[in-house]
């Protein structure tokens, strides 16, 4: 009897302790990682919201985000090996192409509402491209792998970047927005 | 004088727009993120990310029917276990040839889940919540984009990875000749 309420404090005790472990972490990266980028999105959106630039720019990305080619060529630029590992870092620039385009074009409703799924993949090519050295030595990968693998990644996502907007754009009539 | 207050109104205004947007983030969105956040760090403390190690084994074999396993169900046990950036140590169970497709297509997945799973990438949330705050502002559910967002994803990253795997491919040989 004993030991079978042992077994049970014991049981309890570590799930509550996971519970509360995972609770000081939620509330440490929402302050250490969500609330700094918020703060950062908040005064971005304010000053284009107030000073009238954020027109200029929707005007400006309206003709590349409201169809299909105007997408392919966002994601052919962006995936450009040049461009792409500049883009990378904190995807920050995703980010805020990402807002500018849900609070002005989306939001005003500029270009359709079910241009967002290919726009989210339109927007993002260049994901980790300036990572790719530290990504494969997490993964133990050999130097040569690396001087291998930074290109062919590169690569790749000219090709594939595309692929996954038209992809998308194939997928949007599934969303049941009209 | 007048002048000088006009400005000083503009100037603020710059910044009260501002703040009232991070009212409406932190009130819309941070209560029931910190509570999922919670729900899933559990989750996975729970379950134990060591589980996956296995997968990782069976991701590293030849063979056209390992591909979704090495460039799916890997890459997305990866990044929900152990989120970004330590996904990418998954790939130390694969032979070198297949490094960097394995890390193309896990790091092509740390956004797609955002809207379900944000734990998975919390520092770039926005990536999503951008998108997604136009969806809002019109009044739409954003849970039908951000369950296809997902399943997009998935389909992307595979072919993403069999793309990479091929030019990978490709190179070595140019390199070895």
């Amino acid at each position: 009897m004993n030991d079978f309420l042992v077994k049970i404090g014991r049981g309890v005790g570590g799930v509550v302790g996971a519970l509360y472990q995972a609770g000081r972490e939620a509330i440490d990266q929402v302050i250490v990682n969500i609330l700094p980028f918020m703060a950062f999105i908040a005064l971005v959106i304010g000053i284009i919201l107030k000073t009238g630039v954020g027109d200029w720019i929707a005007n400006l990305l309206a003709p590349l985000a409201g169809s299909l080619g105007g997408l392919l060529l966002l994601s052919v630029i962006i995936a450009l090996p040049v461009l792409s590992p500049l883009l990378g870092p904190g995807a920050v620039i995703a980010q805020i192409i990402g807002t500018l385009l849900g609070s002005t074009l989306i939001a005003n409703g500029d270009i359709p509402a079910r241009f967002a799924l290919p726009a989210l993949f339109a927007i993002n090519p260049q994901v980790g491209c300036d990572f790719i050295p530290v990504g494969l030595a997490l993964g133990e990968a050999e130097p040569e792998t690396v001087e291998v693998g930074v290109p062919a990644v590169l690569f790749s996502r000219l090709i594939t970047g595309p692929i996954a907007v038209v992809i998308a754009f194939l997928f949007m009539p599934l969303l049941p927005y009209d | 004088m007048d002048a000088l207050v006009l400005a000083a109104e503009w100037f603020i205004g710059l910044f009260k727009t501002g703040g009232d947007v991070f009212l409406s983030l932190v009130g819309g969105i941070v209560p029931l993120l910190i509570v999922l956040l919670t729900g899933v760090n559990a989750l996975v403390a729970l379950i134990g990310p060591d589980k996956i190690d296995k997968v990782g084994e069976w991701a590293a074999r030849d063979g056209i029917i390992y591909y979704p396993v090495r460039y799916i169900l890997l890459p997305f046990l990866a990044v929900f276990f152990l989120t970004n950036p330590m996904a990418y140590t998954m790939g130390r169970f694969l032979p070198e040839k297949y490094k960097p497709a394995f890390y193309d297509s896990a790091v092509s997945y740390v956004h797609p889940p955002l809207g379900i799973f944000p734990h998975i990438n919390p520092g770039e949330l926005f990536v999503w919540l951008g998108i997604a705050a136009g969806i809002e502002a019109l009044g739409l559910s954003v849970v039908p984009l951000a369950v296809w967002y997902l399943i997009v994803g998935l389909i992307v990253i595979f072919i993403r990875g069999i793309v990479t795997e091929r030019i990978t491919a490709i190179m070595w040989a140019r390199r070895e000749a």
